[in-house]
């Protein structure tokens, strides 16, 4: 053959080629592969795990502030509720305090007013007292000053009635 | 102060590492210039020797072989050792934060099946494993005439282990093998179109193999050609080791993956009768849309 090329040395070296790549395969090649495969997969199961709890935090984080906007709308609901319902029951007061004071003011003035009748009532007693007694005064000075004229009893008698004055009678 | 004296201590020692390299070098010199050491073959059989492997042969169990196939064999176990020890000890402990060895073995898994995924989507499991297996033999193979094992021959004379592919029956071997597995791609993954897509190229194993070969026979015959003569055997050796041995591994590698990967996608691809039926499909679609437009224009 040329180049002394030989057959058999051919098929010596594809066998031996052979081995190797088989045994290369089994003990090498396939092993590490699997091993990078796994990590890969790891790596990736993680990162889903990672994009999966993203997700979740972030949806909990929407919820939350959906949440939160919503306890604010009640929060301020409430509030809305308790002004009103503050105002009304204020209303009220003012209205019972209104309507108390009309009592109070309208018993004051019926209290005034018999108090009033009373006064005047035992004022003209008390006149007709005084007149009484004045009367009888000036009848008994008529007895007395029957000489003296009509002014001087007049006098006497309001000096007399004067001096009651100044007593306290 | 210390550290001062730390570093004249050190210039101390890297001047006396220094001295001391260049006596043994001197020493290995003149040990080997002595006339025992120089070779009787002329220069002439030795480089066609390297080509044709006419008069070294080893013996294989009876068999008269060429050196390159014990190069082989030895690559192998090699490899299947490493392979075991780091099936058996470093695997159990890969972490999901790779080390540096970790990260090693991983960068050159992950590169070739990252080269058979992104050249062949379609159809890339087994041939990320063999463009895996086929790498790496070629790459350590080719590194591996570095270590120079010495060997006896049928002849008695010694020779240096070669590269597994410096051998033409090697990379025949790896170029036909290559070709059959992209036959088999095309098989699988387009039937006759991709039997009849392979064998377009029918060309390509030879020109695989004699890529292979060629290449690793001018590193081989350089290096021969530099060992030869003993003026030439010192800091010489260096150069030649990276540019035709270490280059050669990491070029003949990636060609031999690339083309392999390439071509394996490129028959192992689907026959697209699907897609012109939609793409009729979606004309016939236009065109109804068009008139409906139109008439209710």
């Amino acid at each position: 053959m040329p180049l002394n090329i030989d057959w058999q040395q051919i098929l010596l070296h594809l066998l031996n080629f052979l081995i190797l790549a088989v045994g290369l395969y089994f003990i090498l090649y396939k092993p590490v592969k699997k091993f990078m495969k796994k990590r890969e997969d790891d790596y990736a199961a993680r990162e889903e795990k990672t994009a999966e709890a993203l997700k979740d935090a972030e949806s909990s984080r929407a919820e939350y502030e959906e949440k939160l906007a919503r306890a604010e709308e009640e929060i301020a609901s409430l509030k809305k509720s308790a002004a009103a319902e503050t105002e009304a029951v204020r209303a009220e007061r003012l209205r019972d305090a209104e309507t108390e004071a009309e009592g109070i003011v309208a018993a004051a003035r019926g209290k005034a007013q018999e108090e009033k009748r009373k006064i005047i009532e035992g004022v003209g007693t008390e006149i007709r007292d005084i007149v009484g007694s004045m009367a009888e005064k000036v009848v008994a000075s008529d007895k007395v000053k029957l000489s003296s004229g009509l002014n001087d009893a007049y006098e006497e008698f309001l000096s007399a009635a004067e001096k009651d004055v100044n007593d306290g009678k | 102060m210390s550290k001062d004296v730390k570093n004249t201590k050190k210039k101390k020692i890297a001047a006396a590492v220094i001295i001391a390299c260049i006596a043994a070098a001197l020493i290995v010199g003149i040990v080997l210039t002595d006339p025992l050491y120089t070779s009787t073959e002329e220069i002439s059989d030795v480089m066609q020797d390297a080509v044709l492997h006419e008069h070294n042969k080893v013996s294989l169990f009876g068999l008269d072989v060429n050196p390159a196939l014990i190069s082989a064999i030895a690559v192998t176990i090699g490899l299947l050792l490493f392979a075991l020890i780091v099936r058996i000890f470093a695997l159990p402990r890969f972490k999901h934060v790779p080390g540096k060895f970790q990260l090693f073995i991983e960068t050159v898994v992950g590169l070739f099946d990252g080269l058979a995924k992104k050249n062949s989507p379609h159809r890339n499991g087994f041939l990320g494993a063999y463009v895996f297996a086929a790498g790496v033999y070629i790459a350590v193979g080719t590194t591996f005439e570095l270590i120079g094992i010495p060997v006896e021959t049928t002849a008695g004379t010694s020779v240096s282990l070669p590269a597994p592919l410096s051998d033409i029956n090697a990379a025949l071997a790896l170029g036909f093998l290559s070709y059959f597995v992209i036959l088999s791609g095309g098989i699988a993954g387009a039937g006759l179109r991709g039997v009849g897509r392979t064998l377009k190229d029918f060309s390509l194993p030879v020109s695989m193999s004699f890529r292979l070969f060629g290449a690793l026979l001018s590193g081989l015959l350089v290096t021969e050609l530099v060992y030869y003569y003993l003026a030439s055997s010192f800091v010489l050796p260096v150069l030649v080791a990276v540019l035709f041995t270490l280059m050669h591994a990491l070029i003949q590698t990636y060609v031999l993956v690339m083309l392999t990967t390439m071509f394996y996608g490129e028959v192992s691809e689907p026959p697209i009768k699907k897609e012109k039926k939609h793409k009729s499909a979606a004309k016939r679609g236009a065109a109804h849309k068009n008139i409906t437009v139109s008439q209710e224009v």
